[in-house]
């Protein structure tokens, strides 16, 4: 089951941020070649949470100790000891990271389909809703569920919708539009659903 | 109820030179307690059923025991020593385990990438072999022979510098950090973090030195400790689990974590379970 | 220029991080903000009676708004800062200036609350920080959209310096980042602009240094 987590476009080289998905807390990070990737946001050494670290070349490190881990989540290097090989043991668990249409996937292990293709889209901008996804996407008048369709704005949207919580979920709003005035005005109309479905409103 | 073994601790609960004739209301494993002067300058601590404590009043702080003390409060014998200056940091809140905060303050891995350009700096990373050993005598730990390169040691250091240090674990949730000192080839600087557990997973940090440095202004030190430790702080918050795991299985340690492998054999030999959990996951 | 400075006051880190990238010479004094509360003592209360820090004090000149002191020292310093390239532009900046006002009564007030234990109705703080937080980020995605990867323009300037501290320092009153992807890049950038120092709770970007060669 794939969950979309994150815009590709806001996720550079090199940047780590934290992520949830199916109730797992995932540092989800990319290297300086591109190679996107998700993992356990906890290192197993000390128990830092990963998605405070660095990306260098193809590793991310912790940033606590520094230790750095490989494409397999396997532990590259120990600062503390330079010269100490790291045994296969130390690895940070991984999960399955895809990417299509402007939209980062993940889930815990290889599912049989590739993640939902949105089509050629622009992405627009991510958000978090203090709300449930139902209630979040029925005040939007928006049909579907990971992959959601409609209008907003007057513009013709879909929305990639990630449950983080029983309350909590986040968007990631992809459009056709190209001018700057629409996108500015559906970006105001996600703010304004936002504060609507957070103060508890309903779809008539 | 927490355990006799936690309970017959002494722990930090103020600061003299801040505590006001107001008092201060804070909580100490748990529970809510006061902390006042009583007549003459004699601090007290009173439990909410306004049960009088053991206090102490020593290193700049206030101490009390919730129990009955299984020992005197600890030695620091460079505390009296003509010369140094005592410095009095004042109180960070942490969100993390009490013992987590003390582990933290026993490593010094960390300094290349917590505490970059003061306490360590890349490629300068290696942890040497040390010595550690559960001093079966006072039932404390230590670490010595412990040497690290620093690029600003200390705020009276200009320039890199290897220091050395030795770590002391006299209770719980202390620990006291011997270091080089540069003025005063030959002594050690006495840094100190004194920790609080208000909650399991929720504390305050006194951090306090007795140091041979003239030179530096008074606020100049504080300031440089509280910048060390802060920095620590955004660490503390975010290691999980939020307990400290007593049992090996959860985390990896290597050569240059024997001091919190010696600290977290010590606390479960001790039965001191307030911030740790047992079980491995 | 004498900066009354606290090593973890954002207020002043501002201060610090301007000089710092404009190559401003200032002297630094360090201020007893905690535990000593100097500045609520009668000697400092002399040179800023409102008690508060940053103040910035140059030939009689006595500045006590981190905003004012931003602006004279990139006046000084750096007056491509001053972000006065034209009409919005300049609005911008001043609009950015007076928003971190509310930055530092909600997200400034949460930290000293959970870190120093400093009285603050600590979940109006809260939803305050969260509310700047969302509207920096909005505000960051039309200026993407304009093409702009500043506040107030495509060039850093003081609404940049005077809206970035609080919004790295947040989770120090218990307020998440995690979700606010334009606050993250922004914060990058500049987090990799020359000169660019740190304080505690904002690292340096440990990436745009190479891994050490293996000895």
């Amino acid at each position: 089951m794939w969950t979309p987590v994150a815009l590709s476009r806001d996720v550079p080289p090199l940047v780590v941020l934290p992520v949830v998905a199916g109730g797992r807390e995932l540092a989800l990070w990319r290297s300086a070649s591109g190679r996107i990737a998700a993992w356990a946001d906890r290192c197993p050494h000390r128990g830092m949470r990963l998605s405070h670290g660095f990306v260098r070349g193809e590793a991310l490190s912790c940033i606590y100790h520094g230790w750095s881990y490989g494409a397999a989540g396997n532990c590259l290097r120990i600062p503390a000891h330079p010269d100490l090989e790291p045994p296969e043991t130390i690895r940070v668990a991984v999960h399955v990271a895809a990417e299509a249409g402007g939209l980062i996937w993940v889930a815990p292990s290889a599912p049989e389909a590739p993640p939902p293709d949105p089509g050629a889209l622009q992405p627009l901008r991510s958000l978090t809703v203090e709300a449930g996804t139902a209630a979040v996407l029925s005040l939007a008048g928006l049909a579907g569920d990971t992959l959601a369709r409609g209008h907003l704005a007057g513009v013709e949207v879909t929305v990639a919708v990630q449950p983080i919580g029983p309350a909590r979920c986040a968007l990631h709003v992809l459009t056709g539009a190209a001018g700057a005035a629409e996108r500015i005005a559906l970006s105001r109309e996600l703010d304004a659903l936002r504060r609507r479905a957070e103060a508890g409103e309903m779809a008539a | 109820m927490t355990s006799e073994a936690i309970r017959n601790e002494w722990y930090p609960v103020a600061l003299a030179s801040q505590l006001g004739p107001e008092g201060r209301d804070t909580r100490l494993l748990g529970e809510p307690i006061r902390v006042d002067w009583a007549a003459q300058g004699r601090p007290r601590v009173r439990a909410a059923d306004g049960r009088e404590m053991a206090t102490r009043l020593r290193y700049g702080h206030i101490w009390a025991c919730p129990g009955t003390p299984s020992r005197e409060l600890f030695d620091i014998p460079e505390a009296d020593q003509p010369g140094r200056r005592l410095v009095d940091v004042g109180v960070v809140r942490v969100k993390c385990s009490p013992l987590r905060a003390v582990e933290n303050f026993l490593d010094i891995a960390h300094f290349p990438f917590v505490h970059t350009d003061i306490l360590g700096a890349e490629p300068h990373t290696e942890v040497g072999k040390y010595d550690v050993a559960i001093r079966e005598e006072v039932d404390e730990v230590w670490a010595t022979k412990v040497h690290f390169y620093q690029p600003q040691a200390a705020k009276s250091a200009a320039g890199g510098i290897t220091t050395e240090y030795m770590y002391r674990v006299p209770a719980p949730t202390v620990s006291i950090l011997y270091k080089t000192c540069p003025p005063r080839p030959g002594e050690w600087d006495v840094i100190t973090l004194f920790v609080q557990p208000l909650e399991e997973n929720l504390c305050e940090v006194w951090p306090w030195m007795a140091l041979f440095d003239d030179e530096t202004p008074m606020t100049d030190l504080i300031h440089f400790q509280q910048t060390i430790f802060l920095q620590d702080r955004s660490i503390l918050e975010n290691q999980l689990p939020r307990l400290l795991p007593l049992d090996p299985g959860m985390e990896i340690p290597t050569r240059a974590d024997l001091t919190s492998v010696a600290y977290r054999r010590w606390l479960k030999r001790r039965g001191y379970t307030y911030g740790a959990q047992l079980v491995a996951a | 220029m004498i900066l009354y400075d606290y090593v973890l006051s954002p207020d002043c880190y501002k201060v610090r991080l301007l000089a710092a990238l404009t190559g401003a010479k200032i002297t630094l004094r360090a201020v007893d903000f905690h535990p000593g509360a100097e500045h609520r003592k009668p000697e400092f209360l002399k040179i800023n009676p409102a008690g508060t820090i940053p103040v910035m004090e140059e030939d009689g000149l006595v500045l006590t708004d981190s905003s004012a002191i931003l602006t004279y020292v990139a006046a000084k310093a750096g007056p491509e800062w001053l972000g006065d390239d034209d009409a919005r532009m300049r609005a911008r900046v001043a609009q950015w200036l007076a928003f971190a006002q509310r930055l530092s009564a909600s997200i400034g007030k949460a930290r000293t609350h959970d870190m120093l234990q400093k009285p603050a109705d600590i979940d109006a703080c809260r939803a305050g920080g969260i509310q700047c937080l969302r509207e920096i980020e909005a505000a960051l995605v039309e200026q993407d959209i304009l093409g702009a990867r500043f506040l107030a323009g495509d060039r850093p300037t003081l609404a940049d310096i005077a809206c970035f501290p609080h919004s790295m320092l947040a989770p120090d009153g218990g307020i998440s980042v995690d979700a606010y992807p334009a606050i993250r890049l922004w914060t990058r950038r500049i987090r990799a602009l020359p000169g660019f120092v740190e304080m505690p709770g904002i690292h340096r970007l440990h990436d745009l240094k190479p891994e050490p060669a293996k000895a």
